[in-house]
C-alpha cells in the first residue's frame, strides 16, 4: 500500500533522515521506533508532504506521492497526526470534527464516521461544544485522532501519540488503534515508547540516526536481545 | 448647544461610524487571517469609488445598483492581488515582515500613480443619484438618506458576514486557517485557497463601502488616504484581527469624531479620534475587543 523507497530528507543542509526505505501492506499496524532524533517525525512529515525529500520516491496505492502538494495528499487518503497534534485550539471540538470532514462538505453521509469516533472515544461525545484547547492532553490526542478519521483515511499514521498523556489514557489510545485497523484502515505509527507499541504492531522498523538499524516482525524485535537492552530497558 | 444639536451630531456620528466599520473590517479580516496588513487598503477604496462613478458616468447606473457590481469585482480584483503580489511576498526568505509591508505599501504607490494618469486628478462626483443629497428626519433629527442607507448596508454586511463565518464550511475553514494555517492542509483545505478567497471577501467589503461612499463623497486618486487611515486606527482599535471589533471599533470612532466636532473648531476633527486611539494604546494595547 506504501512503499518509501530510499528517501533522504534533509532540514537547512542537516540530513534528518538517509536513503530509509519502508514497505506498509494494506491493514497491518506497522510501528518505526528509535530514540529522540532518530528521524521517526521526519520520515511521517516526508510522507505526509509536510517536508519535501531531497531524493528517493514514496508511492501510495501505486502512484507517485513524494512532491505533491500536503493537503492534496490528505485527500488522498493519508491522515497525518502530527506530534503536536495542532488542534484548532480556540475552535469547538464540534468544529474541528467538522474541518476533519470539509472534503466531504456537501455530501449527505460527511458525518458517518463519527460513529466509529464516539465508539472509539465517548468522552469526546460529551465535551462537542468546548474549546479544543480545555481539553486534557490524552483528550486532544483522542480529537486530533478523530479529526484525522473525518477525512477517511486508508493509511493513518501517528506522531508518538503517548507523548505528554497519562499511562491509563495512553492505553486507552493504543487500544483504540487496533480497534481502527479492525475497522479496515491500516496504521503506522512512530513511538519512543517500544514496547506498548509492539505489543500491538504487526511489523516494525527501528530507525537509529536517520537510518534503519532493523527491521521484521513484532515479535521477532521484541524478543531480539540487541533491542531488549538498548530500547526495552531489560 | 442644544440638546438637539448633540443629538444631531452623535446620530450622524454613529451613521458614520458603522461605514467606516464596513470601510475596515476587510483590513481587520485579512490581518487575522495571516498577519499582513494591506496597506493599500486605501487604494481598493479609491478605485470602487471610481468603478462606482464610471459605471454612473458611462451606464447611467446608479450607485445603489451597482454596489454589488463593484464588490464583485474588488473580489476579483483582491484574490489576484493575492495571489500575484502577497504570496509570494510572505515567502520571503529574509526580512519578511519588510518585504510584506513594502509590498502592499508598493502597490499602493502604484494604484495611485496610475489613477493620477489615466483619471486625472480631478474631483469627480456622482452628480445626481436616488438617494443623493436627500434628508430623512426622524423624531426632529435630520439624517442624510446615503449615510443612512450605508449604515443599514453596513449592518447588513456585518449580519452575513457573522453567518458565513459561523455557518458555512468555507467561514469554518477562514476560521480555522486563523488558527493555525500549517495545520489545515492536515484536513485538506489548500491554505492559499483559503488565503486568496480571504483577500477576495475583505476588497468585497471595502469594495461594498466605496459604492456607498461615492454619493457622498468626492472621488480622487488620494481619496483613500484619509480613509484608510481612520480604517487602522478602527482596526486597532477593536483589537487587530478582531472582524467584530471592526465593527465596533468603528461605532467608537465615528461617534468621538462626532463629539470632537462639537467641542473643538473643524480642523482638529481627527484630533478626538487618535488621541482616543493613543489611550487605549496604552491602557489595552490588544484593543477594546482583542483577544490576542
Amino acid at each position: 500500500m506504501l512503499s518509501v523507497h530510499e528517501v533522504t530528507t534533509a532540514y537547512q543542509g542537516l540530513v534528518a533522515i538517509s536513503a530509509v526505505s519502508i514497505e506498509v501492506a494494506k491493514g497491518e499496524i506497522v510501528c518505526v521506533a528509535g530514540a529522540n532524533g532518530a528521524g521517526k517525525s521526519t520520515l511521517l512529515k516526508s510522507i505526509a508532504g509536510a517536508e519535501r525529500p531531497r531524493s528517493g520516491t514514496v508511492t501510495f496505492d501505486g502512484a507517485r506521492i513524494d512532491g505533491i502538494a500536503q493537503h492534496i495528499i490528505t485527500s488522498r487518503g493519508i491522515a497525518y497526526v502530527p506530534e503536536n497534534r495542532r488542534l484548532f485550539p480556540r475552535l469547538s471540538v464540534r468544529d474541528n470534527l467538522r474541518l476533519g470532514s470539509y472534503l466531504y462538505r456537501g455530501q449527505a453521509n460527511r458525518e458517518e464516521p463519527l460513529n466509529l469516533v464516539f465508539k472509539l472515544f465517548p468522552r469526546l461525545e460529551e465535551r462537542l461544544e468546548q474549546r479544543a484547547e480545555t481539553l486534557s492532553g490524552g483528550e486532544q490526542q483522542m480529537l486530533a485522532i478523530s479529526r484525522a478519521l473525518m477525512t477517511r483515511p486508508r493509511l493513518l499514521m501517528l506522531d508518538e501519540p503517548s507523548q505528554g498523556i497519562m499511562p491509563k489514557l495512553v492505553d486507552e489510545i493504543f487500544q483504540a488503534v487496533k480497534r481502527i485497523r479492525d475497522a479496515g484502515m491500516t496504521v503506522l505509527i512512530v513511538e519512543q515508547r517500544m514496547s506498548e507499541c509492539l505489543e500491538i504492531a504487526d511489523r516494525a522498523y527501528i530507525l537509529q540516526t536517520g537510518r534503519v538499524l532493523m527491521q521484521g516482525s513484532a515479535a521477532e524485535i521484541g524478543v531480539n536481545p540487541d533491542v531488549r537492552k538498548a530500547y526495552l530497558g531489560l | 448647544m442644544t440638546a438637539e444639536a448633540i443629538i444631531q451630531s452623535l446620530a450622524s456620528g454613529l451613521l458614520m461610524g458603522l461605514l467606516y466599520g464596513l470601510i475596515a473590517v476587510g483590513l481587520a479580516l485579512i490581518f487575522g487571517l495571516m498577519d499582513v496588513v494591506n496597506f493599500a487598503h486605501g487604494e481598493f477604496l479609491m478605485i470602487a469609488m471610481y468603478a462606482t462613478f464610471f459605471l454612473f458616468m458611462f451606464f447611467a447606473i446608479d450607485p445603489l445598483l451597482s454596489a454589488p457590481l463593484v464588490a464583485a469585482a474588488l473580489f476579483v480584483f483582491g484574490a489576484v492581488v493575492y495571489l500575484l503580489i502577497v504570496r509570494f511576498a510572505v515567502r520571503a526568505k529574509a526580512n519578511a515582515g519588510m518585504v510584506q509591508i513594502f509590498s502592499t505599501f508598493g502597490l499602493a504607490i502604484v494604484m495611485r500613480g496610475l489613477a493620477q494618469y489615466f483619471f486625472t486628478p480631478d474631483y469627480r462626483s456622482v452628480t445626481h443619484s436616488w438617494l443623493g443629497g436627500k434628508t430623512v428626519s426622524v423624531a426632529g433629527i435630520f439624517l442624510p438618506v446615503p449615510q443612512l442607507v450605508g449604515a443599514l448596508i453596513a449592518i447588513a454586511a456585518f449580519g452575513a458576514l457573522y453567518l458565513f463565518i459561523n455557518r458555512t464550511d468555507f467561514g469554518r475553514a477562514l476560521e480555522a486557517t486563523r488558527e493555525d494555517a500549517g495545520a489545515v492542509a492536515l484536513v485538506g483545505i489548500d491554505k492559499n485557497k483559503v488565503f486568496a478567497l480571504g483577500w477576495g471577501l475583505g476588497a468585497a467589503l471595502v469594495g461594498l463601502s466605496g459604492a456607498v461612499m461615492a454619493i457622498f463623497f468626492y472621488i480622487y486618486p488620494d481619496v483613500g488616504a484619509s480613509f484608510a487611515l481612520i480604517a487602522y486606527v478602527t482596526v486597532a482599535l477593536g483589537g487587530f484581527g478582531s472582524v467584530f471589533g471592526a465593527f465596533a471599533g468603528g461605532i467608537v470612532v465615528g461617534l468621538v469624531e462626532a463629539t470632537t466636532a462639537l467641542i473643538l473648531p473643524p480642523s482638529l476633527k481627527a484630533v478626538g479620534i487618535y488621541a482616543v486611539y493613543l489611550l487605549v494604546v496604552f491602557i489595552r494595547p490588544r484593543g477594546l475587543f482583542g483577544s490576542m
